[in-house]
């Protein structure tokens, strides 16, 4: 799967915040989260924290880091790196763009940062 | 401290619960290459919160809540050992196995952890207690729809194995002469309105205490003489009182223990080559005053961390504000710092619709002390930031439920 989806425009998204795509809009089997960082990166994850069931797009958002809602692992979200406990398993990345002004979310396929950084 | 030491080769670990592991983890990451041995006898290093939410409710197995999966440990060289050690012999550098073997250490961590306080009346040894996997295996057969439960303690664990019974559609009963429980952790307001969940979920709460508990008859059943001279039926009685630290290695090897192993920041107790870390050890300040024990998981985690920093003879890393978190009846409860307002302070309320939803602890010089949130974990990351920057937060905002948390941090 390598089609982009347009999530919106980039100011549809507030910076600090997320914005979760569904699985019937984007064809991927599980809700992914597009984040908007402070300094206007966008980056997309799963959604569902790999610890329990907490959204991430309700997280704490800041730099390159989101803080799970609920016990507070943070991940960071070039590569998905899982940065603290309980957490342990690392986030799955999206690729996303912004592309003629639009935010294009590439579902399933990694973001780049995470394949440079796969070790 | 331990500098006069040689650079440790042989690290030993007893227990396997977080603090076991987050020292283990933090030993590899500080570039610890010598061997490294988990002495774990339930095997597997796995999470304690669950038993009393998700594993206790069996919506989360045995796998789910391992700390982390299988391989890590290969990857990372750490051997785990399904043993339980039964002395510490620091002078011969090794630890006495159940077997009588010995197993060669030159530094030893102590991640023993807690073992639930028991009820001190006659016929309390009836209780369940809960801190164990086999403890939550035990108590989930015996929360079965319209079964008696009489829960003793409404603290932190009886609050939440209440709430599980009450899912079970059991018919439950919670004793505790504190009402409510909790102030010092989650402040008045918020204390208040956890615990009237309890009867809000058809929950009868008595303020009192059991003064004994007898098998009423040749069955399971067991009936509770109360200290208000009321009697109660149970089928089954769960005590949540509370924790005594598992010290008892520590304390026959000449380590001072009060309450649990004595320790400084890094871990060190009055052994050089032996540390403690999680809800075994209570921290010595370095004026020589005791703290109170921690009990919590992101305690456990630091202290674990700070430990293998001490092992290896590192300063400990700085962390910030203490944070816990509970779980209720499907409300998420955050607190950072303190809300126990008995040294001074003052406190705001943020509420919505008269009901209180976040409680802060503000210092005469306008620091933040403490925060605790029902349902809004934003806010307690807020609050968080707030204190380690050591910012002076506007009360007005703390108390507008119309701020958005991120607006509170600049
Ligand atoms: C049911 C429950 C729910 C909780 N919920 C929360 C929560 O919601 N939020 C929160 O912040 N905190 C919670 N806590 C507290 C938190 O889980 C503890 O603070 C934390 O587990 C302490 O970790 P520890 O590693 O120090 O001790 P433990 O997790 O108790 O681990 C101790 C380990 O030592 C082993 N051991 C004992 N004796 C020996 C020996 N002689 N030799 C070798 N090994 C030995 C034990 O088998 C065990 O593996 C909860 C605790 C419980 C029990
Ligand atoms: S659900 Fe994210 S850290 Fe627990």
């Amino acid at each position: 799967m390598s089609e982009g989806i347009d999530v919106g425009s980039p100011d549809e998204i507030e910076e600090g915040t997320a914005k979760v795509v569904e699985p019937e809009d984007s064809g991927f089997d599980e809700p992914i989260a597009v984040f908007r960082t402070e300094s206007g990166c966008f980056f997309a994850l799963n959604d569902t924290c790999t610890h329990e069931e907490a959204s991430l797009a309700e997280g704490w958002i800041e730099g390159d880091t989101v803080e799970c809602p609920l016990h507070s692992s943070s991940f960071n979200l070039r590569t998905g790196k899982v940065l603290c406990l309980p957490a342990t398993v690392d986030a799955r990345t999206h690729k996303v763009a912004v592309e003629e002004g639009r935010v294009v979310l590439y579902p399933g396929v990694d973001a780049d940062d995470a394949a440079r950084t796969a070790d | 401290m331990s500098s006069n030491l040689d650079a440790p080769r042989r690290i030993v670990i007893l227990g396997g619960g977080v603090a076991a592991f987050s020292a283990a983890s933090e030993l590899r990451t500080r570039g610890y290459d010598g061997a490294l041995t988990l002495l774990s006898p339930e095997g597997l290093p796995y999470d304690r919160p669950p038993l009393s939410k998700g594993y206790l409710l069996g919506t989360e197995d045995a796998a789910k809540i391992a700390l982390v999966p299988e391989a890590w440990y290969a990857e990372h060289a750490v051997d785990v050992l399904a043993e339980r050690a039964v002395a510490l012999r620091p002078s011969e550098a090794s630890v006495e196995l159940g077997d009588g073997g010995l197993l060669s250490a030159d530094r030893v961590l102590i991640a023993t952890g807690a073992r639930p306080r028991p009820l001190a009346v006659p016929g309390g040894e009836l209780a369940l207690t809960l801190r164990d996997r086999a403890d939550a295996d035990a108590l989930r057969d015996a929360l079965a729809p319209g079964a008696r439960v009489v829960v003793v303690g409404a603290g932190l664990i009886g609050a939440e194995v209440t709430s599980a019974a009450v899912g079970f559609g059991a018919e439950v009963t919670l004793i505790d002469p504190i009402d409510p429980p909790l102030v010092p952790a989650v402040g008045e307001a918020l204390a208040r309105r956890l615990h009237a969940m309890h009867g809000q979920h058809g929950v009868r709460t008595i303020a009192s205490i059991p003064v004994e508990i007898s098998a009423s008859d040749g069955g399971g059943a067991r009936l509770l003489r109360l200290a208000d001279g009321s009697a109660v039926a149970a089928d089954a009685v769960v005590a949540g009182i509370g924790i005594v630290p598992d010290a008892a290695l520590a304390a026959a090897a000449g380590i001072e223990v009060d309450d649990g192993v004595l320790v400084d920041a890094s871990g060190a107790t009055s052994n050089p080559t032996v540390f403690a870390a999680g809800d075994v050890s209570r921290l010595r300040r370095p004026d020589g005053t005791l703290t109170r024990r921690a009990e919590h998981w992101e305690a456990a985690v630091r202290s674990g961390q700070a430990a293998a920093a001490g092992m290896l003879g590192e300063p400990p890393p700085a962390f910030g504000a203490p944070w816990f978190w509970l779980d209720r009846y499907g409300v998420h409860v955050e607190a950072v710092g303190t809300l126990d307002g008995r040294f001074g302070g003052r406190v705001i309320l943020r509420e919505a619709d008269g009901v209180p939803q976040a409680a802060f602890l503000l210092a005469d010089d306008g620091h933040l002390l403490g925060a605790a949130a029902v349902d809004l974990p934003l806010l307690i990351r807020a609050a968080r930031r707030i204190m380690d920057r050591g910012l002076t937060p506007d009360p007005a905002a703390l108390a507008d439920p119309s701020v958005p948390p991120r607006k509170l941090v600049p």
